[in-house]
């Protein structure tokens, strides 16, 4: 570890759960019916990221090219069923554009980063492999969900609208396209949010992390810009993909949209 | 030979697991120059009738055609252009009603095509008695009457062969609904025809009224058709002149617009 790694001990982390407590005992007291959530949330974080901790501890040590894909197609496949989970309306073929979205955007943008940018040594190396493109796709997954979901709620909605449209001789892309729009906005409107108020309201998280770890705050700073702009530029990439790849999974084949009373 | 034939067409859906037939080997034809009704219970299915003759249902069995061409024929999107369903619940997109009329002028379908010209659109909505509605007023203040009629102009301004129109006048007042009757009786020509599902008193202008019941069409000529009854009487085409405004928004030929 570094010099300037503030170490935790696990008495320290275990008394930081008392913290989640106070959010259980409220959530239990007002009746909210959040206690199930909250304490089957807490317990996955802890174990989830003691789990990654000793992990990448291997990894790190013996990483090889392929181990490095392996961990990262298995990131893509929980992101994939964690951003599914998130979508509300029920779409046949849903999980495999998802999957597409998020390994096309969070690679691409992930190894143009770590070998344009950072340039690791070797090129997979998992120290900077795995944190920059668990990043992207954390980021990415959310912003998926909302899209896609804001995308089929926005189609139903518009379907008398859509069904005028086709009448008229509108192909499915013209007929669905307000609500594309609509969707890749929703979709982008948290990074690009937090683009605008880094270093004024908020401190990234990766920033955080390097100035607790006692980095030099300009040097951290070009890091998160950096992390922003890749953020967004993924963001943008995955949205996209996903909304552009799933909209027809609601047009029949001849091009009318299956509305409600057609999806039986 | 009849502008538009339907042959064997047959429609189920699924409803709770079930295939429930909807409509059972149906078969009719429209003749040029001709309007007709479609009329039956409700629930028999006129409106999924239209809207499969519109490409716009998944059919079971059935084959379409325009001027002897068959549906398959053309891609789905062409034939509409063509083949023109106007719905019950006809729709606005946001923005003026001129943005309305033009929108069909916006689609692929029609690319390379101009919309007609601002006084075509004046013309056309005085035809409909909504002379005093500007093309520039923003659809949100319109009435429900005045939007509906705003959303069949905007179909009729393409001037389809075929008009499939499920009850436009359900929102209209009596005179409203005598002046689309008018409006779409002077539209029909050699190259035109048209199917109304009506719930309304015959207006006399319709040739002849299909009745659907149980999955199965029958017709029946309407004798009254000379133009005596309701708001047929004083009907004068001549007034309807400027009509020709929009002769050049007629889809091409049956063929030219065909798959290669």
């Amino acid at each position: 570890m570094s010099d300037g790694v503030v170490g935790i001990g696990y008495v320290e982390l275990f008394a930081a759960s008392a913290l989640m407590l106070v959010a259980g005992l409220v959530s239990w007291k007002l009746e909210l019916g959040q206690t199930r959530r909250i304490a089957v949330s807490s317990v996955r974080c802890f174990v989830q990221l003691l789990a990654a901790g000793f992990l990448l501890t291997y990894l790190f040590e013996y990483q090889t090219w392929w181990l490095v894909g392996l961990v990262l197609a298995a990131m893509v496949v929980a992101a994939t069923q964690i951003a599914t989970s998130r979508v509300k309306n029920r779409i046949p073929g849903l999980a495999l554009s998802v999957f597409l979205s998020l390994l096309v955007s969070s690679t691409a943008i992930g190894f143009i980063v770590v070998e344009g940018v950072i340039h690791a040594d070797p090129w997979y190396n998992a120290r900077q492999v795995i944190p920059i493109v668990g990043m992207i796709m954390g980021n990415a997954m959310s912003s998926v969900a909302v899209a896609v979901d804001r995308l089929f709620s926005d189609l139903d909605a518009r379907a008398d609208e859509m069904f005028s449209l086709v009448a008229l001789g509108a192909m499915p892309g013209e007929a669905a396209a307000p609500s594309l729009k609509a969707a890749i906005g929703a979709g982008m409107t948290p990074v690009l949010a937090n683009m605008s108020a880094a270093g004024i309201v908020t401190f990234p998280g990766m920033m955080t992390g390097q100035l607790l770890a006692g980095a030099d705050p300009v040097a951290a700073a070009k890091y998160q810009i950096v992390v922003m702009l890749m953020l967004s530029a993924a963001n943008t990439v995955a949205i996209v993909m996903a909304s552009y790849l799933t909209y027809r999974k609601r047009f029949a084949p001849d091009g009318y949209y299956l509305d409600k009373g057609l999806r039986g | 030979m009849a502008l538009f034939s339907v042959e064997h067409l047959s429609v189920s859906y699924a409803r709770d697991g079930h295939v429930v037939p909807l409509l059972r080997d149906v078969r009719f034809e429209l003749a040029a120059g001709a309007v007709y009704d479609l009329v039956g219970p409700s629930g028999a299915g006129k409106s999924t009738l239209l809207r499969a003759c519109a490409l716009m249902m998944e059919r079971a069995s059935g084959e379409l055609y325009l001027d002897g061409a068959p549906s398959s024929s053309f891609t789905p999107s062409e034939w509409r252009r063509r083949v023109c369903l106007v719905p019950q619940r006809a729709s606005l997109v946001a923005g003026t009603v001129r943005d309305n009329l033009r929108l069909p002028w916006t689609l692929k379908v029609n690319a390379g095509e101009r919309p007609p010209a601002d006084e075509a659109f004046a013309r056309l909505l005085a035809l409909a008695e909504l002379a005093d509605v500007e093309l520039g007023r923003d659809v949100s203040q319109l009435s429900g009457g005045q939007a509906a009629r705003v959303a069949l102009l905007r179909a009729f301004a393409t001037r389809p062969a075929v008009m499939l129109l499920d009850e436009v006048d359900a929102a209209l007042d009596d005179e409203s609904a005598c002046a689309i009757g008018r409006l779409t009786r002077a539209l029909v020509d050699e190259r035109t025809t048209c199917l109304r599902i009506r719930h309304r008193a015959a207006d006399g202008f319709a040739s002849g009224s299909f009745v659907l019941r149980d999955g199965r069409l029958s017709y029946a000529d309407n004798p009254g058709v000379s133009g005596d009854a309701g708001c047929a009487r004083g009907f004068d085409p001549a007034d309807y002149a400027a009509l020709r405004d929009l002769e050049a928004e007629r889809p091409r030929a049956v063929g030219e617009g065909a798959r290669p």
